[in-house]
């Protein structure tokens, strides 16, 4: 199963080291493949380097692709990651 | 989409570019990686005239459109420059007819004048053009350059490619990029490496965090891009697997259509997983240099078991 959502970066610093950390936490223990796509590059979204590669600013909309057994649940626990702002003011 | 202002950006300085009219229009889109000499254009055929290219006026062009009256002149070029001509530029530091000035004005055209001889600038622009337009993607792996083979490690996150390079560039290996290369496909069908400038000459490393290997290890062990000549897959040690034992078999991996040899080498603790990449990095250079051990290794066992003179009879056979 392949699911993808559409999300934008809220955080006022964008997508930095501390965000980046917590989506690679977050994605550590999951078994579906996770991507993130802008401007027609596609990463892996567990290598925070990679993340990072893509020095997304705020307000950025990215395409979270995620296929696997527990794709629903990464994706949920994702997509309320960046609505929450990573828990950043 | 490729601008004519990323050209004058990225190359304007190394072209020799200085733009002299149409500058409303540096925004036009150039859409094939191509130049042209306009030549019989000029004469006023323009049956099957390429309409994408840039056009680049050398001594001819220039020589012939002083010798046409001013009204043709006018009428020549304005049938030349057409909606969907990217930019103009005059090689050689020519002085540009008044009415090219004109209608590069009128039509938002960028007009550029280049110092070069025509010969190099159409070779360089099309050369860098290619560069720009080569199909890239970018792939999740480390790019390390041993004894001079570029090896692409890829492989599952956490399986331990971050490390791998480590210790190859503690015993003098070169990093490119770790965790995202960006693959970019090279006339000649070869695949060129290279890392993000943001990221490149960092690393990873699970309970360290992010490490710069160029101030770390020095200069000496990094690089800024590198041709991808095999892809070594690391994968976590499965008993089941029944792993390749004598490499007679060649395996191959598609990147942008170009066909990589690949290696999967399982890791389990106690493999030293360096020494392993630098042993499959030889290989493939004694490979190059046209020794492969394991077919002759198979010959010389063949030879052994069939007597010399029916191997052989064997050998012409096939």
């Amino acid at each position: 199963m392949k699911l993808t959502c559409r999300v934008k970066v809220k955080n006022a610093l964008g997508l930095h080291t501390r965000p980046a950390t917590l989506i690679v936490k977050i994605l550590q223990d999951c078994r579906s493949n996770v991507t993130f796509t802008y401007k027609n590059v596609t990463i892996n979204a567990k290598s925070i380097l990679s993340i990072l590669m893509l020095a997304l600013r705020k307000n950025s909309t990215i395409i979270i692709g995620v296929e696997g057994v527990d794709a629903r649940e990464t994706m949920n626990k994702l997509v309320e990651g960046f609505n929450s702002r990573f828990g950043e003011a | 989409m490729y601008l004519v202002e990323d050209l004058y950006k990225r190359h304007g300085k190394r072209l020799g570019l200085e733009i002299i009219a149409g500058k409303s229009g540096i925004r036009r889109a150039i859409k094939v990686p191509e130049a042209h000499r306009p030549g019989l254009g000029l004469t006023g055929y323009l049956k099957s005239h390429a309409l994408k290219r840039i056009l680049i006026f050398g001594k001819v062009e220039i020589e012939y459109l002083r010798d046409l009256s001013p009204p043709v002149r006018l009428e020549r070029l304005d049938d030349l420059l057409t909606s969907k001509t990217p930019a103009v530029i005059i090689a050689r530091g020519y002085k540009p007819p008044k009415e090219l000035v004109t209608l590069c004005e009128k039509k938002k055209m960028p007009l550029f004048l280049a110092s070069m001889i025509t010969m190099n600038l159409l070779s360089k622009l099309t050369m860098l053009l290619h560069e720009d337009f080569a199909l890239t993607i970018t792939y999740h792996g480390t790019l390390v350059e041993v004894f001079g083979v570029g090896v692409l490690i890829t492989g599952d996150s956490s399986v331990g490619k971050s490390e791998a390079a480590l210790g190859l560039i503690e015993r003098g290996h070169r990093l490119i990029s770790d965790d995202v290369v960006r693959v970019k496909k090279r006339e000649g069908y070869y695949l060129e490496g290279s890392g993000a400038e943001l990221t490149k000459h960092h690393m990873e490393i699970r309970g360290i965090g992010i490490i710069n290997v160029a101030n770390l290890y020095g200069a000496v062990c990094v690089r800024d891009s590198k041709s991808i000549d095999i892809i070594v897959k690391l994968e976590q040690w499965d008993d089941e697997h029944i792993y390749d034992r004598f490499g007679l078999e060649d395996r191959y991996n598609d990147i942008l259509g170009v066909k990589i040899p690949e290696h999967i080498l399982p890791v389990k603790p106690g493999r030293d997983v360096v020494l392993l990449l630098e042993t499959i990095a030889l290989n493939h250079r004694l490979k190059g240099m046209g020794y492969n051990s394991a077919k002759e290794f198979n010959g010389k066992l063949l030879e052994k078991i069939l007597g010399k003179r029916q191997y052989t009879r064997q050998l012409k056979e096939h």
